[in-house]
C-alpha cells in the first residue's frame, strides 16, 4: 500500500518535472534574459528522482510480495526466484514503461551536463523537447500504463512472470539493453528538432549527439544479438531469427540508426546530407515508438485486439505526432538550414557512404513493409495474412550481400575523389587473400556459394583493415599499432563493427546452408546417428522445483566410443501454463554446436529434435564485437589540440628533412595508403 | 620494374583462385532441391508465433510437415501442395504472399524505393571536373611532410563515428 503510494508519487513528480522542463525550456528560448539554468536543472532533478523513486518501489513491492500492487499481482508470484522477481520489472508493459523513463531521465540529465548556461539556445532547445518526449511517457506510467493501482482486494498469490521470462538468465539483460539503445535515440532527435526550431545551422548538434547516438547503438546491437541468443538459447525451436514482429521492431530502427552513423560522417567531413540527417535522426526516432506500439498493443496479432488495452492507440497517436510534428518543423525549418547535398564524386568515401545510407534505408523499409503488410492488409480487407522468412530472406540477403561489398570497399576509399588505380592497390592484397579463403573452400569441398561468397568478402574486409592499420602506421611495432587504434577510436571503432558484422553474415550463411537437422522418437536405450555422433538416450528425471516442474532427459552423445557429452534438454512445467516450456541443451564447441530439444516426453519414449550448427559462436561473438567497436569509437575522444604540424611543413617545403626522408617517401608513394595524411590535411 | 612485375603476379594469382572458386562452385550446381524443405519454410505454423512448420517442435507442425513430405512423394506440384493447405487454413498459412493481386505491393514497393534512391544517389553526384592529376614534385613535397609528420607525432584525431 505504502509502496504503491510512493511508486504513484514518483511518477507524478516525474510528469510535473518533465512538463515544467518543457515549459521552462521553451519559454527560455522565447524570453533568455528572464530564463536561469536553475529552472531546467531542478526538473531535471525532479525527473531523476520521481523516475528512481518509481522504478525502486516497484522493484521493493516485487520482493516483497506486495500483491496489493497491480503490477505485483498480474507479474509475480512467491515462488519466482529473487532474481526473477527482480526482471519482472520489466518482463510486461506497465513496469517496462517505468524502466523506459528511468532510462529517458538519465539520458536527459547527462544532455543537461552539456547545458551549461541558457545562452546555450541548442542546448535548451534539445532539454524541452527531451521534456515533451518525457511527458507522454510519465503520462502513460500514470495513467493508461499504471502498475501501482492498488487492489483492494490482493490476491494471495500471482501467477508469476510469464514462463519465457523466467527461463534463462539472458532475459534479466536483453530488455534494459534493448531499451536503453531505444531510449538513447530520444537525445540526437531532441537535438535534431532542436536545431531546427533554434535555426541553428551546422554539424553543431552533430557533434554534441555523437555521443549518446553511439551509446544508444552500441546497446541497441548488444540488445539484438542478446535477444537472438535468448532466442536459440530459450525458445528450442532451433533458431535464432523467426523475423517475427518483436525482432524487427528493434531491427528497423537500428538499421535507420546505422546509417545515420555514416551520414553523420559525411556532413561533419564534407559539410553535405544535411537535410538527410535531419530525415534520418527523425525517422529512426519514431520508429522506436511505432516499434514500441507494435510490440506492445499485440496490433500484429490482430488489428483489432490493439484496443483492447488503451495503451495501443497512446503510442500511436504518439508516433503520429512526432511524424507530422517533426516532419512539418523539417519542412518549415530545413530549407534555411541545408546547403544543397553534392557530390564531387561517388567513386569516393562519402560516395560509398551514400551507397551504405540508400542501402539500409532500402533494408529498413522492406522490413518494415513486411511487417506492416499483414496489418494493413487486414486493416483494409479484413483478410489474415502473413509475411514470414520466404519473403525476408530474398529481400535482405541481396541488400546484405551489397553492404558487405560497400563494407569492403568504402572504408579504404579516399575522400572527396578516388580514383581506380588507387583502389585497386590498396584492395588487391585484400582480394587476394579473400580468393585464397575462397578457393581453398571450394577445393575443401564446401559446395554453398552463400559460404563461399561471404567467407571471400569476409577475409577480405578483414585483411584490408589489417593492411590499412600496418600502412597507415608510422611503424610496425604492436604498441604503436595499438596506439593508432587507441588515437582514431571512430575510424577503427568502426572496423571493429564491420569486423563483427562479417562474422555475423558467415554465421548466418553458415547456419543457412551448412547446417543439419533430424527429428527422432526414441525409447529408453535408443540411439540415432547424427552429425558423426551416436546420440542415446538414457532416461529422464523430474526435478520439483519452488515454481516449476522440470521434467530432464538425458542423452547420451558419443564420438566412437567415448562419451563425449551428456546432454540434458527438459520441459519445464509452470502453475501458470497449460504448454510446457522445453528448454533445449546446447553444447558449443569452437566447431560447431549441437543443440537437442524435446519435443514430447511421454512414458518411456521421447521426441527429439537433432540441430548440428557449424561455428555458432561466431554469431555472438560477432554480434558483440560489433557493439564493442562502437563503444569503443565512444571512449575517450582525444581533445582538439592545436596543431600546426603537417601544413606548415608542406608550406615551408622542408629542404633539411627532403634528403634524410627521401627513401621513405618513396616507400609511402609506392604504397599510397596515406590514411593519415587524407584524414587530417583539413586542418 | 620489379613493382610492376609484382602486380602482374598478384593479378594472375588473383584471377587464378577466383576462376578456382567459380568453377568449382559451377561445377557442383546447385545441388539436389529439397522441395519439402523448401515448401515446409513456406507454411506458417498455426499454432506458433510467426515461425514456419519446418522450424515449430508442435504436434501440429510435426502432422502437417508429414503431409507435405506425403504430398511430394505422391508427386503433386508445390503449386497443389500450397492450395491444399491455403483452402484449409486460409490465406494466412502463407509466409509468402503469392506475387498477384495485393501481394505485388511486396513486389512493387520495394522496387520503386530502391530505383527512386539510386536515382537521389546518381542525381547528387555532378561531375566532378577534372582535379589535375598532382606533379610529381608536387607528390615528392606531399610524400616527404608525410614522412616527416610520421616520423614526428601520432596521429591524434579523427573524425569519422
Amino acid at each position: 500500500m505504502i509502496l504503491a503510494a510512493a511508486g504513484w508519487a514518483g511518477v507524478m513528480l516525474g510528469l510535473a518535472s518533465s512538463i515544467a522542463l518543457a515549459v521552462f525550456g521553451f519559454r527560455a528560448l522565447r524570453t533568455p534574459d528572464r530564463a536561469t539554468r536553475g529552472q531546467l536543472q531542478q526538473p531535471v532533478v525532479g525527473m531523476v528522482v520521481g523516475a528512481a523513486v518509481a522504478f525502486i518501489a516497484l522493484e521493493i513491492a516485487l520482493l516483497t510480495d506486495d500483491f496489493a500492487v497491480s503490477f505485483v499481482a498480474g507479474n509475480s508470484s512467491r515462488a519466482t526466484p529473487v532474481l526473477f522477481k527482480l526482471t519482472a520489472a520489466w518482463s510486461a508493459l506497465e513496469g517496462s514503461i517505468v524502466l523506459w523513463v528511468v532510462v529517458l531521465a538519465g539520458f536527459t540529465a547527462v544532455v543537461l551536463r552539456q547545458v551549461r548556461s541558457v545562452d546555450d539556445r541548442l542546448g535548451v532547445g534539445a532539454l524541452a523537447f527531451m521534456g515533451l518526449v518525457a511527458t507522454f511517457f510519465f503520462g502513460l506510467v500514470s495513467t493508461v500504463a499504471n502498475p501501482f493501482e492498488v487492489l483492494a482486494q490482493p490476491p494471495a498469490d500471482g501467477p508469476g512472470p510469464n514462463a519465457l521470462l523466467q527461463n534463462h538468465l539472458l532475459v534479466t539483460i536483453h530488455p534494459p539493453l534493448l531499451y536503453l539503445g531505444y531510449v538513447g535515440f530520444t537525445v540526437p532527435f531532441a537535438f535534431a528538432m532542436s536545431a531546427l526550431l533554434t535555426r541553428t545551422p551546422g554539424i553543431d548538434w552533430l557533434r554534441r549527439t555523437r555521443r549518446a547516438n553511439l551509446v544508444a547503438w552500441s546497446f541497441l546491437s548488444a540488445g539484438l544479438v542478446l535477444g537472438a541468443w535468448w532466442s536459440y538459447e530459450v525458445l528450442g525451436w532451433g533458431g535464432f531469427w523467426a523475423w517475427d514482429p518483436v525482432e524487427n521492431a528493434a531491427l528497423i530502427p537500428w538499421l535507420t540508426a546505422t546509417a545515420f552513423i555514416h551520414s553523420a560522417v559525411v556532413q561533419v567531413r564534407r559539410g553535405t546530407l544535411q537535410s538527410w540527417n535531419f530525415v534520418l535522426v527523425l525517422t529512426t526516432f519514431a520508429l522506436t515508438i511505432l516499434g514500441t506500439f507494435l510490440t506492445r498493443s499485440s496490433v500484429v496479432a490482430s488489428v483489432h485486439s490493439f484496443t483492447q488495452s488503451p495503451v495501443g492507440p497512446a503510442l500511436l497517436g504518439f508516433f503520429v505526432v512526432v511524424v507530422v510534428g517533426g516532419f512539418t518543423l523539417f519542412a518549415l525549418r530545413a530549407p534555411g538550414l541545408a546547403s544543397p547535398d553534392r557530390l564531387e564524386s561517388l567513386a569516393s568515401r562519402e560516395g560509398a557512404f551514400l551507397v551504405n545510407n540508400l542501402l539500409l534505408s532500402l533494408f529498413a523499409f522492406v522490413v518494415l513493409l513486411g511487417t506492416l503488410y499483414p496489418v494493413f492488409v487486414e486493416a483494409f480487407t479484413g483478410a489474415q495474412t502473413s509475411v514470414g522468412r520466404p519473403f525476408f530472406d530474398r529481400m535482405a540477403v541481396p541488400i546484405s550481400f551489397a553492404l558487405l561489398l560497400a563494407m569492403g570497399v568504402g572504408p579504404f576509399t579516399p575522400y572527396r575523389a578516388a580514383n581506380g588505380r588507387l583502389l585497386w592497390a590498396r584492395l588487391r592484397p585484400a582480394l587476394l587473400a579473400g580468393s585464397l579463403v575462397s578457393a581453398g573452400l571450394v577445393v575443401a569441398g564446401v559446395r554453398s556459394v552463400a559460404v563461399v561468397a561471404v567467407a571471400l568478402l569476409a577475409t577480405a574486409i578483414v585483411a584490408a583493415s589489417a593492411r590499412q592499420l600496418v600502412t597507415s602506421a608510422p611503424d610496425r611495432r604492436p604498441a604503436t599499432l595499438f596506439q593508432m587504434v587507441r588515437r582514431q577510436r571512430g575510424y577503427w571503432g568502426g572496423q571493429l563493427s564491420h569486423i563483427g558484422l562479417v562474422l555475423v553474415a558467415l554465421a548466418i550463411a553458415v547456419s543457412a546452408d551448412l547446417s543439419e537437422r533430424t527429428t527422432a522418437t526414441l525409447r529408453q536405450g535408443e540411439s540415432v546417428e547424427f552429425g558423426g555422433y551416436t546420440v542415446t538416450y538414457t532416461g529422464n528425471e523430474t526435478i520439483q522445483r519452488s515454481h516449476r516442474t522440470e521434467v530432464a532427459a538425458e542423452f547420451q552423445i558419443r564420438e566412437g566410443a567415448d562419451v563425449v557429452r551428456i546432454a540434458g534438454p527438459s520441459l519445464n512445467q509452470y502453475p501458470s501454463q497449460q504448454q510446457a516450456v522445453a528448454t533445449p541443451s546446447v553444447w558449443s564447441t569452437p566447431r560447431e554446436d549441437i543443440y537437442v530439444a524435446l519435443t514430447s516426453l511421454e512414458d518411456g519414449q521421447v521426441s527429439v529434435n537433432l540441430y548440428r550448427y557449424p561455428l555458432m559462436w561466431t554469431l555472438w561473438a560477432g554480434g558483440l564485437l560489433v557493439a564493442a567497436g562502437g563503444f569503443w569509437a565512444v571512449g575517450g575522444r582525444p581533445r582538439r589540440r592545436v596543431r600546426s604540424a603537417t601544413p606548415a611543413a608542406v608550406e615551408a617545403d622542408a629542404p633539411a628533412n627532403a634528403d634524410a626522408g627521401a627513401p621513405q617517401a618513396v616507400a609511402v608513394l609506392s604504397d599510397p595508403p596515406a590514411e593519415q595524411g587524407e584524414g587530417r590535411d583539413r586542418a | 620494374m620489379p613493382d610492376r612485375r609484382r602486380v602482374g603476379v598478384t593479378s594472375a594469382l588473383l584471377l587464378t583462385l577466383l576462376t578456382v572458386t567459380v568453377v568449382g562452385l559451377f561445377a557442383a550446381g546447385p545441388g539436389p532441391r529439397d522441395r519439402v524443405a523448401e515448401l515446409e519454410g513456406q507454411l506458417r505454423c498455426p499454432v506458433c508465433k510467426s515461425v514456419s512448420i519446418a522450424e515449430s517442435p508442435s504436434e501440429t507442425a510435426v502432422a502437417m510437415r508429414r503431409s507435405v513430405a506425403e504430398q511430394v512423394a505422391a508427386g503433386r506440384s508445390d503449386a497443389e501442395i500450397l492450395q491444399y493447405f491455403e483452402a484449409r487454413y486460409g490465406e494466412w498459412v502463407l509466409l509468402d504472399p503469392p506475387a498477384q493481386g495485393r501481394g505485388v505491393w511486396l513486389l512493387v514497393l520495394p522496387a520503386v524505393v530502391a530505383i527512386g534512391g539510386v536515382v537521389l544517389v546518381l542525381t547528387r553526384a555532378r561531375r566532378s571536373p577534372d582535379v589535375p592529376e598532382l606533379s610529381d614534385d608536387d607528390r615528392d613535397r606531399v610524400a616527404a611532410a608525410l614522412a616527416d609528420a610520421r616520423t614526428r607525432r601520432h596521429p591524434d584525431e579523427d573524425d569519422e563515428p
